[in-house]
């Protein structure tokens, strides 16, 4: 339960930043954290409490004692995943930089209506 | 060899990671792998295509029986939408050829190869989890491909996408992490099978989640900030990639989901309110644009907003007339984009303002801007036409008045700004004499798509006759539970 | 084998031809086209009515073209005055820019006319109407400027609406009957609910008249007809205007007859029609612009044909098909001879040119016998279908109808008299010396047209015989009629060869008196000698007689005029617009703000999913 209220407060705390920090840093920043939030939560679905990692060749382990090791395989991906948007992100910011000299997000709208 | 359904994710993928290879030995093979690819991708889909209308295809990777490995479920309504992303995919390239001539083409290559991976897999995945991953692959070469040329505005319109983007990715993996945490299990079959066990209020939150997570892809309102950008400031081609390929993937995803295990009338009438509001705000919207390829982004948003009422309305009829209006607009807006892209290289300029007298000056690729126009809006012996005429019918036959003034109302908006644009190319206006001209390979994408609008527009057969199984296959979740687990 | 498909893709393809034909042979285009429009007007004429049908299958909808003696009466008007027009636009175009286009577009648009009439399901007549409406706006947009475009843009969006209307009437009848077509949905509509009854009607009837230029659905028409070409003008207001009567045709006696409402239906259309015939008339006297006179001219005089259609008795019905026919004819004339005017002086203003008289007498002489026509004076065709239409609200005892009626016809007068006197009466300007009349092959299809006016007013019952069978297919109504003579409501025969020779002879030693006697009078002025009480008038003042011709009159309907529904509409169209413009600003530009959009949509779902979805959270 603490696990689960821990990842919320992680996602709700980067949603906070995305939406209120001014600085793109800030906001990539935010969208860091509401990634490992749910990489968290997803953990959290598949833990069991004082249990190892599901190795069959190990006579004395059986099915209660053994985490579900399908979301650590999903939550591997999405953290790649995660990495990859973080650095097209960032790259992004460098390029925003570059032109507008500027990192405050309200000051870069050229394109609207 | 036989060919089989997971070569649509392998064989793009592989030329993905090929090509910057080649960029070493030479750029013509850069740009002709693309194309034969797709040649390649069209060829399966001819082998393929009969037998998927019969019968789903449900390949299994890597030896794991569903529902604990990944399968891939290529049923009518994949099909029929991957036989419209390789037709439009390849169109594309044949564009691109000439027209993507700012270094780094290889790049350019690469992100296109991985888009169209990207979003065949999200039309073929059995897989929750897989989805996702697809979706990213799709949104990370989007939001490139959106900065491609490097410019201001371009890095501006990237980031806005990727934030939404973000949001969307977040959204739709929080909600498999709901459902993997009550039913154990990934596959969408399976889990259709046993949306009981998911108690009321978790089963709200997915809903939520997957409606606003996909809602993003499919440009619903109002989720759609990043569309107009990301459509706009991106090279031509690619804009045509999003309205044609990329938003047509997170559609099929949204309505896959929601159809498999959403299925309630609430729901259904929220679709259509919301493909109303879409529809109208975008309309509006895009009859107050100064800039073409903003206008065309505006229209593909409304165009989607009229899919999913036509979805939401769920009969069988509407259902393969959305089906059919998701065909016309992918190579509608195609034809729009491409045209539009080398009126704008033309005139310099992307203003509608500065469009005057190119109907003189470049009178093919306006006579192509022109054609699809009036195709979208609806207007025989196009394709639009038929597409546009089964949505009022199936409205009608729902019998709701209402919605049907209101979509015409959205149609008489669209139809003004559209002949705006058009009528603003042929005012008569002395040119400044310009010897560029648009290269052939890009009159021959651009014909391609108006033979086929014009032949769909004359013999609609051809295409209707695919659609009632398509629309069986994405309305009939049971059929889909029993052949998703054999 | 003569079928329907046959001459609409002779048609078709006949357009494509002639649009390549102008890539590789100079006057390739008009000539190809002139020779199209013959050979398919050949096959309408030779299709035998209530023949050539044909079905296609199109996927799930099937596709019924056949003719019928109602489709075969317009059919034919169609195929005349296309290929008239196309003649007369031979000339008149000849050295014009993308002819290809024009020629195209030309025969396209008479095709599309054709599928309409031809058509027995409603997915065609739908398809055909909107061809005709795309086709028919590229024409409108040919020359290219501003002006044209804006009128072009307004044509399409009244057409838009009415076309989207009678969409959705189409569908909410499948909706009900689970056919497309005509004559099954005719054949259950009576079994429907009032409320869809009301809404085909209704929508239908708006969809129609918006093409029938009706009052207040009229504002496209003025602008629309002025900027077109005039070879095609006087296809758009002889031929196309009439495919709003058509399908109005097919609404009243085919649907709204089979409800209990249809004397409603009746009286309101009555009415509007009336209202159309006055309202337009005024306008029409105020236009210092030939076209524009024209054209408001002819939507009165589709104002007369939907009183017809709408009093509902025999008589009534013959009148509006008579009067379909001979207005096609005589606006056609009117605006060939405006065109004609045009070609020569490079103005239709009414102010500017004058006295032509002399330079063009056989375009003068059309214009005379259609203005003749149009005011419904013995003995041309014009009187025939005024003559029977005033029998008919008699007979229904529409007395204030009538009142309406007379007002409307009396004021044609004013600006009847005023087209014919600016452009060809009075004293010629100085400009206008060099003035040759047109080439012939603009001068033929204008006799011809004059002849038939001549014809059909003699022998009216040359143009009852059609009309007669077609008001066979509207419904069991039987008229009688003879060769040469007309009924009056009270069975008395009307020989109208004693009056044509009557009046015949009365002009002849009229103007053999006049001339006679004021063969020395005759004295030539200045068209600038008009008292100016001392003051020396400046070069650039335009003091000729035309100027502010019908000034009294339009001080007394200035009232009226003041009303303008093409203001309202603007206004409304302006603000829309403008709260679009408010609306757009949805879209601030600010990355920030689309995503606290996401989240809001997230927050309000999750909160209201109850009453969204039935989901309890």
């Amino acid at each position: 339960m603490l696990y689960y209220i821990g990842a919320i407060s992680l996602i709700l705390i980067g949603m906070y930043a995305v939406l209120t920090k001014k600085n793109l840093l800030k906001i990539v920043v935010g969208l860091s954290i509401v990634d490992s939030g749910v990489n968290l939560l997803f953990i959290s679905v598949g833990y069991v409490k004082d249990a190892t990692a599901p190795i069959f060749s190990m006579p004395s382990l059986t099915a209660d004692k053994m985490v579900d090791p399908v979301p650590q395989a999903l939550v591997l991906t999405a953290i790649v995943i995660g990495l990859a948007t973080t650095a097209v992100a960032l790259g992004l910011v460098i390029r925003l930089y570059d032109h507008h000299k500027t990192l405050n997000i309200n000051k870069i709208r050229q394109l609207k209506w | 060899m036989e060919f089989s359904p997971v070569l649509y994710i392998a064989i793009p993928l592989f030329a993905a990671f090929l090509i910057p290879l080649l960029g070493k030995v030479s750029k013509t093979l850069v740009k002709l792998t693309p194309g034969i690819v797709f040649l390649y991708l069209s060829y399966g889909s001819i082998l393929l295509f009969p037998k998927a209308m019969e019968k789903p295809i449900v390949q299994v990777v890597a030896g794991f029986k569903p529902p604990f490995g990944i399968s891939l479920y290529y049923g009518a309504t994949a099909a029929f939408l991957i036989t419209m992303v390789t037709i439009v995919g390849f169109v594309i390239w044949l564009y691109s050829y000439k027209f993507i001539i700012r270094e780094p083409i290889e790049k350019y290559y690469m992100l296109f190869m991985m888009l169209i991976t990207g979003s065949t897999g999200i039309l073929l995945t059995g897989d929750m989890f897989n989805m996702f991953v697809f979706l990213e692959i799709t949104s990370i070469a989007a939001y490139s491909l959106t900065a491609f040329l490097r410019d201001k505005d371009g890095a501006e319109a990237a980031f806005k996408y990727l934030l939404i983007g973000s949001f969307s990715s977040t959204f739709y993996l929080l909600s498999v992490m709901i459902i993997y945490s009550y039913t154990g299990t990934l596959n969408f079959a399976d889990i259709a099978g046993k949306i009981d066990l998911i108690p009321p209020m978790a089963k709200g939150f997915v809903l939520v989640l997957v409606l606003v997570g996909m809602g993003i892809e499919a440009e619903m309102f109002p989720l759609n900030g990043w569309a107009p950008d990301a459509y706009s400031q991106a090279p031509s081609p690619v804009g045509a990639v999003f309205g044609g390929i990329v938003v047509k993937a997170g559609l099929y995803a949204m309505i896959r989901i929601v159809f498999l295990f959403f299925k309630t009338p609430e729901v259904m009438q929220f679709l259509i309110f919301m493909g109303i509001l879409t529809l109208l705000i975008a309309e509006m919207a895009a009859m107050r644009q100064h800039q073409i390829k903003r206008m065309l982004a505006f229209s593909s948003i409304g165009q989607m907003g009229l899919v999913i009422i036509a979805l939401g309305i769920g009969t069988m009829g509407s259902t393969s007339a959305a089906l059919f209006q998701m065909f016309n607009h992918a190579l509608i807006k195609s034809l729009l984009f491409f045209a539009a892209g080398y009126l704008v290289f033309h005139s310099g300029s992307k203003q509608i303002e500065d469009l005057e007298g190119l109907g003189y000056d470049k009178p093919v690729t306006s006579f192509f801007f022109a054609v699809g126009a009036l195709a979208i809006i609806g207007l025989p012996p196009f394709s639009g036409f038929w597409s546009k005429l089964l949505i009022l019918v199936s409205v009608a036959k729902a019998g709701d008045i209402a919605i049907l003034l209101l979509i015409l109302t959205g149609s008489v908006i669209e139809a003004i700004y559209y002949l705006r644009a058009v009528v603003k190319l042929y005012t008569r206006k002395e040119v400044p004499d310009n010897v560029r001209r648009t290269p052939i390979s890009g009159l021959v994408a651009m014909g391609i798509l108006a033979a086929i609008i014009l032949y769909v527009g004359l013999y609609p057969g051809v295409i209707e006759k695919w659609l009632a199984p398509a629309a069986n296959n994405l309305l009939n979740a049971a059929d889909y539970i029993k052949a998703g687990l054999f | 084998m003569i079928s329907v498909p046959v001459i609409l893709s002779v048609m078709f393809l006949g357009g494509v031809l002639a649009w390549l034909a102008n890539r590789f042979v100079p006057k390739g285009a008009s000539w190809t086209a002139a020779i199209i429009a013959a050979f398919a007007g050949y096959l309408v004429f030779a299709l035998p009515s209530c023949g050539g049908e044909y079905t296609l299958a199109l996927g799930s909808i099937t596709l019924v073209w056949k003719s019928t003696n109602y489709s075969a009466l317009f059919a034919m008007l169609v195929a005349v005055l296309g290929f008239l027009g196309i003649l007369y636009s031979m000339d008149f175009m000849a050295g014009k820019k993308n002819l290809g286009y024009y020629y195209m577009n030309f025969l396209f648009a008479l095709g599309a006319m054709l599928g309409i009439v031809y058509s027995q399901d409603l997915v065609s007549l739908f398809f055909f109407w909107e061809v005709m409406t795309w086709s028919s706006f590229m024409l409108v947009i040919y020359s290219g400027e501003e002006k044209s475009h804006k009128a072009g843009i307004k044509y399409f969006a009244y057409s838009a609406i009415g076309a989207y209307l009678i969409l959705s009437a189409i569908v909410i009848l499948y909706a009900q009957s689970n056919s497309f077509l005509l004559s099954e949905n005719v054949k259950m509509f009576s079994g429907m609910s009032l409320g869809t009854q009301i809404m085909v009607i209704s929508f239908l009837a708006l969809g129609f008249g918006v093409k029938s230029a009706m009052m207040p659905l009229h504002v496209w028409a003025p602008e629309a007809y002025k900027e077109s070409p005039s070879g095609f003008t006087a296809v758009f207001s002889g031929a196309l205007s009439k495919m709003g009567i058509f399908g109005l045709g097919l609404v009243v006696f085919k649907f709204a007859a089979n409800t209990e409402f249809f004397v409603y239906v009746r009286e309101t259309l009555a009415w509007l029609g009336g209202l159309t015939a006055m309202l337009a008339t005024f306008y029409a006297v105020i236009q210092s612009d030939a076209k524009k006179l024209l054209a408001y001219s002819s939507i009165g005089q589709l104002g007369y044909i939907i009183v017809g259609l709408a009093l509902g008795t025999p008589l009534g019905i013959m009148a509006a098909l008579f009067l379909t026919i001979m207005h096609g004819a005589f606006k056609a004339m009117l605006f060939m001879s405006a065109g004609a005017v045009y070609m020569r002086t490079g103005t239709t203003s009414l102010d500017d040119v004058s006295g032509l008289i002399t330079k063009m007498p056989l375009t003068f002489l059309t214009a005379l016998f259609g203005i003749i026509s149009v005011a419904g004076i013995p003995p041309l065709g014009g009187f025939i279908s005024k003559w029977m239409l005033y029998q008919a609200l008699l007979e229904t005892n529409h007395y204030f109808l009538i009142i309406v009626i007379f007002i409307a016809s009396t004021a044609a007068f004013l600006y009847l008299y005023r087209f014919i006197f600016s452009l060809f009466l009075g004293q010629r300007e100085k400009e206008f010396e060099h003035v040759k009349e047109v080439p012939w092959s603009m001068l033929v299809p204008m006799m011809l047209l004059t002849l038939f006016v001549l014809v059909a007013g003699v022998f009216p019952g040359l143009v009852l015989d059609p009309i007669g069978k077609a008001m066979g297919y509207l419904g069991n109504f039987k008229a009688s009629w003879e060769p040469q003579v007309v009924f009056s409501a009270w069975g008395e025969k009307i020989n109208m060869q004693v009056i044509a020779g009557t009046i015949g002879t009365i002009f002849i030693l009229g103007a053999l008196f006049i001339g006679f006697k004021n063969r020395k009078a005759t004295r030539v002025v200045s068209t600038k000698d008009i008292h100016t009480a001392g003051e020396i008038p400046t070069e650039n003042e335009n003091l000729t007689y035309a100027v502010n011709f019908n000034q009294p009159f339009e001080r007394a309907i200035a009232p009226i005029l003041k009303w303008s529904v093409d203001k309202l509409f603007n206004l409304l169209g302006e603000n829309l617009e403008s709260t679009f413009e408010y609306l757009r600003y949805v879209y601030t530009g600010n990355g920030q703000t689309y995503a606290m959009y996401v989240i809001l949509m997230v927050v309000i779902l999750i909160l209201f999913s109850g009453s969204i979805f039935g989901i309890h959270l």
